[in-house]
């Protein structure tokens, strides 16, 4: 006994070292979050908070209207996770428990996407939603999140392990489709959903490319795009506010994994364990 | 030989139970509904799909046969892909794709791996703290991976460089030349992705029965050849998983050089997926965008397939 | 009961998603069937597209206009740069819809929008532009000017280039700027200044260009020559004589090695506000930005005319421009018009316009207000606008900077890097990159 823990060392440090890498850069910015523009790059860093915090969110507010950007972050995230949530459900279900004419296909296009470079799909989205008078607006961003291939892929594999006895069950007890679906499988599957809630969310969440493209005024902007204009403005070295904008968007997701670590993870593995 | 199950995340279902079958409701209702309902299922997926994905793939497909800008486009067969075979940029970009992918995709699955395998090791304490740990950064958004990595690796004052130079080594102009440039987006890549991967394959490696290794151990078989002949095996099916999405996700890299180099400096960093992106949204040339776009896809189609065939055969 | 209410539910949210999906396909009909034709109506209420201190600046002018003009209405819009070429670009590709009535159009987009969207923007000398020709600096009308010949937006803001420096530092090193004839005079006494003041550089330049191209001092030193990437015709001249001649000044400078290294978005801020460079080759626009920008350096800058590039070269060259244009998809698009000339004509609306918003004058009989010939004492009681407003009766050499700018930036911005990174020959780089700009292009070099 005595021995193992002693030659476990070299691996707990091995880890230590990954580990404290991975971190590092978080803690180096909510530490920087707290500080004055001058004291960012002092060296060696303090690991001491400094005391410019409010001052640091404040300015910050004062330049992307802060509660504006995050409330559109939140809608769009939101109602883009619940909706595709939604239709990823409704899509597995369909592709696991029932047999149909041209599944295979269908759910063989859905996946084929995967290839295709997102960029590519930007000028036509962009193009469309032009068309559809969307552009700078809340459904121009939600839209095209809502079919996840990806996620339908994670519902089919989770579905599919589900016993069918369950189901008949249900229908035998003269349940409509919609209600097994409802009161049966959501239930059980609830944690699953709540991973790829998750997993739906932190994508929506981090979105930008989309966003900065489909968006024009500074009111609609989301949390991320509104982060891209702060840096890229030439005549502000808004270190701190810019910081505190960073730490705003990547906060609630650290926490959000931390309290859901292991829908989280098992959320991931559904997809990888059942190529 | 050693057939894994790997945990799933639903209400277990015995590994052996058949895939569901139409049967369970032949007895009921009218023929119609039951034909119906999962297209019905499927309605929302499809007109989505339809609308925001399969459109756009076909448009931009279409796109990719007409050249001229602006509002002025017109058809003109394969004139952007030939142009794409003699334009020198382009080349640079497969390039640097070319070589991130060969050298930061199987590092980071190498130390993913091992990462996976000292957390699983017997001898190793606080495992939560080092998955929880090492899966952070796959939180991180784009914008705020760029922020935090364009401070840290200023050349005067960034915080690796003040490490680098407190430990006697020289500071490196990281995203000002184009070698550490391409440093920059592969170790920036790897810090994104590799606890993601690793958390991965320490799912699977838990899944697999102690009682292997220590009848293993019996057989007298040393750590390199357990881990050869019952982590690997076991692991297979998730290493081609993350293989084939690491090289999906680096042939398509565009995150880390948007944010941290804009493809720069003289195009050290300039991947294809930055590449179309300049050309559709800098100058508007959106015909030949859709043309390097749909040469990237046949790539990544054509690459995918041979790993799956490669790693997925001996599976057989 | 309740179950009965959620399977509703999700029927409805699938029926929604298809009546989304019609209402959409019905939107996309009607943009493509409506092109906006637009109308020649002199009364009504004009929108007007612009960005920050100019939309200020333009409302100025607003009561007089509408005093004068009863009958019209004048809406500013401040639309946000670089927003704002977004919202021209979409507006025209989808043929004038939703655009405003007067736009706000750089130097830099508007041949582009010109050669891309023919008929996107109204033809102003069928109302008389014309007749304002000779008004504005030399250099400005052939941007405004379609291939045609016909005027498709006035000259609002001009753009004469200054050499702003560090009298403190010069002084230090007992030199005079002011006897600069070519850049090769400031390059012979460079270690003369690098000794008298270590740790200061004279020019701060972004040498990897991340995020950005920071190509504006080999483009100025190309202007002063009367060169530029493209020539009058469209034709690639990034790889002329000139243009190697201005890369190989940078490329000198850089060698004595007082360019300093200005990475990042903030890079350049950052070296003005610790007081590292001494030399700012800026335009007009400079003279008000420097002043509020680094308050702390009253007394020290002075401003000169720039050193030729060649031995009795050009000593002025018009870097860039804004233009006021009319879009064609207007209903009204005389109303926008007498807007665009009464804001843009009038002595008194342009400099009302200048103290407002900092917008420097193309029109070159604003200059004779008082304002131009007053001390300023950020510049140690010299009279900068007076020396621009000199440079820019002088005027410059027409630019074109054709619909292809961004392309040909970027190839010239790598060539510089190449430069900085690698001490790449001036000349060689320069060629390869035309050869690149008419591959990417279709154009001939020139």
């Amino acid at each position: 006994m005595r021995l193992s823990t002693l030659r476990g060392w070299p691996l707990t440090f091995l880890l230590a070292a990954v580990t404290g890498l991975s971190i590092a850069p978080f803690t180096w910015m909510l530490l920087s979050t707290t500080r004055k523009d001058t004291e960012i790059f002092d060296w060696p860093p303090s690991p001491v908070p400094g005391d410019s915090l409010g001052d640091n969110l404040h300015r910050l507010d004062r330049r992307i209207g802060l509660l504006r950007v995050l409330g559109n972050s939140l809608l769009v995230a939101g109602v883009q996770t619940v909706g595709a949530l939604v239709v990823a459900l409704l899509a597995g279900y369909a592709f696991a428990k029932f047999r149909f004419r041209g599944r295979t296909l269908l759910f063989g296009v859905l996946l084929s996407t995967l290839v295709v470079p997102e960029q590519v799909m930007l000028v036509p989205l962009f193009k469309m939603m032009m068309n559809f008078g969307l552009l700078d607006t809340y459904q121009a961003l939600i839209l095209p999140g809502l079919c996840v291939p990806f996620a339908i892929f994670l519902m089919r594999q989770s579905l599919s392990g589900l016993p069918d006895e369950l189901l008949d069950a249900a229908r035998v007890d003269g349940a409509g489709e919609f209600r097994v679906l409802w009161s049966v499988v959501v239930p059980v599957m609830r944690p699953v959903l709540a991973a790829l809630a998750i997993f739906l969310f932190l994508g929506s969440w981090n979105q930008f490319v989309w966003p900065l493209v489909a968006l024009r005024s500074p009111e609609m902007h989301t949390l991320p795009v509104a982060l891209a204009t702060l840096q890229g403005n030439q005549n502000t070295t808004d270190y701190g506010a810019i910081l505190a904008g960073t730490a705003l968007s990547t906060l609630p997701m650290m926490v959000l994994f931390l309290v859901l670590q292991r829908q989280f993870i098992s959320g991931l593995l559904a997809g990888a364990t059942k190529g | 030989m050693t057939a894994v199950t790997t945990p799933v995340n639903t209400p277990a279902a015995p590994p052996g139970t058949p895939p569901a079958k139409a049967r369970t409701r032949a007895r009921r209702g009218p023929r119609w509904r039951r034909t119906a309902l999962p297209y019905l299922l499927l309605a929302p997926a499809l007109v989505t799909f339809g609308v925001f994905k399969a459109y756009p793939i076909v448009d931009s497909l279409l796109l990719s046969f007409t050249t001229g800008n602006g509002s002025a486009g017109h058809a003109d067969g394969l004139a952007n892909y030939r142009r794409l075979l003699d334009d020198p940029l382009f080349w640079t970009a497969l390039r640097n794709t070319g070589e991130m992918l060969v050298v930061q995709v199987p590092l980071m699955l190498a130390l993913a791996l091992l990462m996976a395998v000292a957390i699983n090791s017997a001898l190793v304490r606080w495992r939560t703290v080092w998955r929880l740990g090492i899966f952070m950064p796959a939180v991180t958004g784009l914008v705020a991976t760029g922020v935090m990595f364009s401070f840290l690796l200023r050349t005067e004052d960034g915080a690796v460089n003040r490490l680098l130079e407190a430990v006697g080594l020289p500071a490196v102009d990281w995203l000002g030349q184009p070698f550490w440039a391409r440093m920059s987006v592969v170790l920036v890549l790897s810090w994104h992705y590799t606890g993601y991967n690793a958390v991965i394959y320490l799912a699977g490696l838990q899944s697999i029965p102690r009682e292997l290794y220590e009848a293993a151990m019996v057989d007298g078989a040393g750590a390199v050849r357990r881990f050869t002949a019952i982590t690997v095996p076991a692991l297979r099916p998730l290493l081609l998983f993350t293989v084939v999405l690491s090289t999906i996700g680096t042939l398509q890299l565009f995150d880390e050089p948007y944010v941290l180099t804009g493809g720069g400096p003289d195009n050290a960093t300039l991947t294809v997926s930055m590449y179309l992106y300049q050309n559709g949204f800098r100058y508007f040339d959106f015909g030949y965008a859709s043309a390097i776009a749909y040469a990237l896809t046949l790539l990544v189609s054509v690459l995918g397939a041979v790993q799956m065939r490669l790693m997925g055969e001996r599976d057989r | 009961m309740s179950h009965l209410s959620r399977r509703d539910l999700l029927r409805a949210s699938g029926a929604g998603l298809l009546a989304l999906a019609a209402g959409g396909a019905l939107a996309a009909c009607d943009s493509a069937s409506g092109g906006a034709s637009g109308g020649d109506a002199d009364t009504g209420t004009v929108t007007v597209w612009s960005w920050a201190t100019a939309a200020l600046a333009l409302r100025g002018v607003v009561p007089a206009f509408e005093k004068d003009n009863p009958g019209i209405k004048v809406d500013v819009q401040d639309i946000g740069n670089p927003a704002i070429w977004d919202k021209i670009t979409v507006g025209l590709a989808a043929g004038g819809q939703g655009l405003g009535d007067v736009l706000h159009i750089g130097c830099d987009y508007l041949p582009g929008y010109l050669e891309k969207f023919p008929g996107g923007l109204a033809d102003l000398s069928a109302f008389g532009a014309d007749a304002h020709r000779d008004k504005f600096a030399k250099g400005l009308w052939p941007v405004v000017t379609g291939k045609d010949g016909h005027a498709y937006a006035l000259p609002w803001e001009a753009n004469p280039l200054g050499f702003f420096y560090r009298k403190d530092c010069f002084d230090k090193a007992g030199i005079d700027p002011t006897t600069f004839a070519t850049w090769d005079d400031l390059i012979a006494v460079a270690d003369r200044f690098k000794a008298a003041n270590p740790g200061i550089s004279l020019l701060g330049i972004n040498k990897a260009a991340n995020p950005d191209p920071d190509l504006d001092f080999v483009q100025n030193l190309m202007q002063l020559q009367g060169a530029f990437y493209f020539d009058l015709q469209g034709k690639i001249t990034l790889g002329s004589e000139p243009a190697a001649r201005a890369l190989t000044v940078l490329k000198r400078l850089d060698d004595t090695g007082l360019v300093a290294d200005a990475p990042g978005a903030h890079g350049w801020a950052d070296l003005m506000k610790t007081g590292k460079l001494a030399v700012a080759p800026m335009p007009s626009w400079a003279a008000h930005y420097l002043e509020a920008k680094f308050a702390d350096q009253s007394g020290t800058w002075r401003l000169t005319k720039p050193p030729a590039v060649t031995p009795g070269g050009k000593r002025a060259a018009l870097v860039n421009s804004t233009h006021l244009a009319v879009a064609a998809s207007s209903p009204r698009r005389r109303a926008a018009w007498k807007f665009v000339e009464y804001a843009l004509t009038r002595p008194a609306s342009v400099n009302s316009m200048f103290t407002a918003g900092g917008v420097f004058p193309a029109l070159t009989t604003a200059y004779a207000d008082p304002m131009y010939a007053a001390p300023s004492a950020y510049y140690g009681g010299q009279s900068v606008l007076k020396t621009f407003a000199d440079l820019a009766t002088d005027g410059g050499d027409a630019t074109n900077f054709t619909g292809d700018y961004a392309r040909a930036l970027k190839l010239a911005s790598d060539a510089q890097t190449k430069v900085f990174l690698k001490g790449a020959d001036p000349a060689a780089v320069l060629r390869d990159a035309a050869k690149q700009l008419a591959q990417q292009t279709g154009r001939t070099i020139a």
